[in-house]
């Protein structure tokens, strides 16, 4: 029995999106040792528990690599060496840039190695060929609708899913999802996301005359926010007094054409993308954060804005009825409805201020016993033993 | 038009490339002005290889690539042009850029890459979109050619919001005008352009090719299509709603969309989420036959842009006898006439384009016939090759 493990947590880039880095810092408090590969976009200070084995996005950087490996695994161990080149001749597109990936991943042989993203699970099927155990995480648009539009997609999840020895869901919605490609539904553990403890400030009180409503994300169809600029429209025309931003959205020519066509521009507006801190600070003067999305894991900028006791409300996609229970910790409405979208914010801002209070409470409640860091980092560690012992 | 520089009136078109086989409107608009006796100069950014044998003559602007040695070498002989082969052409260039206040820099820039013009004489020298004559508002004054702007729907109302000002510049100048449609004419009014200087000359179609062939079989489900790339501008997902609204009220249909575009995954996983994927075809970009074969078999034509100038794919369909349904999308109510030959819906509204079916789809054969009659009386009438290539003759003529 191993207690101690090494775990990669493998997303392509270092530094990755702050949900895998909050991941990979909870992670190196444990006790375990953590292994990053990749493409290093930034240098990044990590806890010595971290080790990082990527190279940077120079041909010079990435022959030394190349080299540095190949030549440990020929002189100690060959033979691994000739199995891993005679798997990936067979798979591979790009020979020499997939062996500056995985030939230190061979060398340094981590016991779990997690990958975070479904598309490239295809490239580390081989790790299992070497003892190595390999973790999948089903996430957002990976699994809820890229393998419907790319059918060449759908057919590679259906012949690894099942190989997979076991799986991080982000939500109980899209476990059953990944249910569809063959993932085994006993292999699949639903860990969600967590946020660092926070001490409680006291709040900002929140009446305004103009009701401030916030969106944060990235300028993408998936987030929906054509529902609601249109919802947007039925407010105004409603004579209701609000005010919406988007952060992250500008630049976007489909987003900046509604809110001219329906007259919007007092009412709306598209800012870049900021800092975070600047963006928690937006999001806690706000009345409410809305997240009209099509499609989810669960969004972490909802847990944040519960965290910062901003009322939330919600599409119904994904994972997010897991958190939000409407009425109760927050608010949610069916997807790809802006009528609907429109009737609840005007319902929210006719609500008694004590009314609103118990719901913030209610809402900073479940992330503290639903989605603590903490808690995540446990459960995401009982999975690696599980699995790991497994093959013990 | 009495006096010209050259033997026969000569008109430069800009573009950004050679038009493709498929560009009907600038294909038919040089042999037009070519079988009217004009002679026709095509300024290009890019050729490519099977250009060479375009019907008209091409002159491409110098390759400025990557490669910084290369793009200084480039810069260093088109400034050497500007001074020995065309001194006074640059130079009057140079004084109007500085006249508008435009940097030294920036104005060096602009001589540089406008350096292919200026060796061509012509009479006219005409942008074939709005964007292609930022940063070269000047040029046609320096070549002592008259100046035209052609305006679409997207580089009249998505680019100036996406680059803030872009016209602001080129508005001021003496400019002639040419748009799609009475909606893009008032468009340009709220820049304070002058009536006098706009001429609105619509899209045309190869009518012969456009006649539908067989007459359309009555199928159990409904069958509708749409030719439009797939861009959110097209207003898709609106559509998708409508139909999945439709779906809810019992009516069996199914839909083709032709055309390839980035927007595919969000159409697809729409189609999805409405639960109606099973009833959507994505049959991608097809050859103009195939796209005739495909109206041929549909009964109804959508076309629920969010944003439209014209769209020649609206004019195909009535020309094939298809009853259309559109948005009202800016030049769209000019192309489909609510309840003669076709119908208007107001945009983003899927509540509306899905009653708007049912209703047509409750419509008597009788009712279908003449509307559908209508349409066509009226695309042979208004949108022929030659009517608009008499447009074009008349706007270099008369202005």
């Amino acid at each position: 029995m191993k207690d101690q493990l090494k775990i990669a947590v493998y997303s392509g880039d270092i530094p990755s999106t702050t949900f895998i880095e909050r991941l990979i810092h909870g992670l190196s408090n444990t006790g375990n040792s953590i292994y990053l590969f990749g493409f290093i976009k930034k240098k990044t200070k990590y806890q010595d528990s971290v080790s990082v084995f990527g190279y940077k996005n120079t041909r010079q950087h990435k022959a030394l690599h190349y080299i540095k490996y190949s030549f440990l695994l020929f002189c100690f161990k060959h033979k691994e060496k000739r199995k891993l080149d005679a798997i990936l001749k067979k798979q591979s597109k790009n020979l020499l840039l997939t062996k500056v990936k995985c030939y230190p991943v061979l060398w340094h042989k981590p016991d779990v190695f997690h990958v975070q993203w479904a598309k490239g699970l295809a490239d580390w099927i081989w790790v299992q060929e070497f003892e190595m155990k390999l973790v999948l995480s089903l996430r957002g648009a990976h699994i809820n609708y890229s393998p419907i539009a790319d059918k060449t997609l759908a057919a590679m999840y259906r012949e690894n899913f099942p190989k997979a020895d076991g799986f991080h869901a982000v939500s109980k919605a899209i476990g059953l999802e990944a249910v569809k490609y063959g993932a085994v539904k006993e292999k699949i553990q639903v860990v969600y996301s967590g946020l660092p403890f926070v001490e409680e400030k006291k709040t900002v009180a929140k009446q305004k005359d103009v009701f401030q409503i916030i969106s944060v994300g990235r300028a993408h169809w998936k987030k929906g926010y054509t529902y609601a600029l249109d919802a947007c429209n039925i407010l105004k025309a409603q004579g209701i007094k609000f005010h919406y931003t988007i952060v992250g959205g500008t630049n976007d020519i489909e987003f900046a054409y509604q809110i001219h066509d329906l007259h919007l521009e007092n009412e709306v507006s598209l800012l870049d993308n900021l800092p975070y801190d600047s963006v928690q600070t937006l999001m806690q003067h706000a009345d409410l954060l809305l997240l009209p999305s099509v499609e989810e894991g669960i969004a972490n900028v909802v847990l944040e804005a519960m965290q910062k006791t901003t009322l939330v409300l919600t599409t119904d996609c994904g994972g997010m009825d897991e958190v939000i229970s409407d009425g109760v910790n927050g608010f949610i409405v069916p997807i790809r409805d802006s009528e609907a979208i429109a009737t609840k914010i005007a319902e929210i801002v006719t609500i008694p201020q004590a009314a609103k209070e118990e719901i913030r409470e209610k809402a900073l409640h479940t992330i503290k016993t639903q989605h603590s860091e903490d808690q995540m980092v446990h459960q995401m560690l009982a999975l690696y033993q599980s699995i790991y012992h497994d093959k013990a | 038009m009495t006096k010209h520089k050259t033997e026969r009136p000569t008109i430069g078109i800009v573009l950004s490339t050679v038009p493709r086989y498929s560009e009907t409107f600038f294909r038919n608009k040089i042999k037009g002005l070519q079988d009217n006796g004009f002679r026709v100069i095509l300024f290009v950014d890019y050729l490519e290889p099977e250009d060479s044998n375009f019907a008209c003559k091409v002159v491409a602007s110098n390759v400025f690539n990557k490669n910084t040695f290369k793009r200084i070498w480039c810069s260093f002989l088109a400034l050497l042009k500007s001074f020995f082969m065309h001194p006074k052409r640059s130079s009057i260039l140079y004084t109007l850029n500085k006249r508008d206040g435009i940097s030294f820099k920036e104005n060096m820039k602009q001589v540089i890459l406008n350096q292919f013009f200026l060796k061509e004489d012509v009479d006219w020298l005409h942008f074939g979109f709005g964007m292609l004559a930022v940063k070269r508002e000047n040029v046609a004054a320096a070549m002592c050619a008259k100046m035209a702007v052609s305006f679409r729907g997207y580089d009249l109302y998505l680019s100036p919001l996406k680059h803030p000002g872009c016209y602001n510049m080129l508005f001021t100048k003496d400019i002639q005008y040419h748009v799609l449609s009475q909606e893009m004419k008032q468009e340009l009014f709220r820049y304070k352009i002058s009536s006098n200087k706009i001429q609105v000359i619509t899209p045309a179609i190869d009518i012969p090719f456009f006649t539908a062939n067989t007459a359309v079989e009555n199928k159990n489900r409904l069958e509708l299509v749409t030719v439009a790339r797939l861009h959110w501008k097209k207003g898709l997902v609106y559509t998708l709603e409508a139909l999945a609204l439709l779906k809810q009220s019992g009516i069996a249909f199914h839909y083709t969309i032709i055309g390839a575009g980035s927007e595919k995954e969000r159409l697809v996983f729409a189609a999805y989420q409405l639960g109606i994927l099973e009833d959507v075809t994505f049959t991608g970009k097809l050859v103009q036959s195939e796209v005739k074969k495909q109206l041929e078999q549909a009964a109804i034509y959508l076309q629920y842009s969010i944003q439209e100038g014209f769209c020649n794919a609206v004019i195909e369909a009535q020309a094939l006898g298809l009853l259309c349904v559109v948005s009202n999308a800016e030049g769209l109510a000019e192309n489909v006439l609510d309840g003669k030959t076709g119908w208007v819906v107001p945009k983003r509204n899927p509540v509306l384009l899905a009653n708007k079916i049912e209703t047509i789809v409750k419509l008597s054969e009788a009712e279908k016939q003449k509307i559908s009659k209508n349409a066509i009386t009226r695309v042979h009438k208004e949108f022929g090759l030659i009517k608009q290539q008499e447009a074009f003759v008349h706007f270099y003529s008369e202005n």
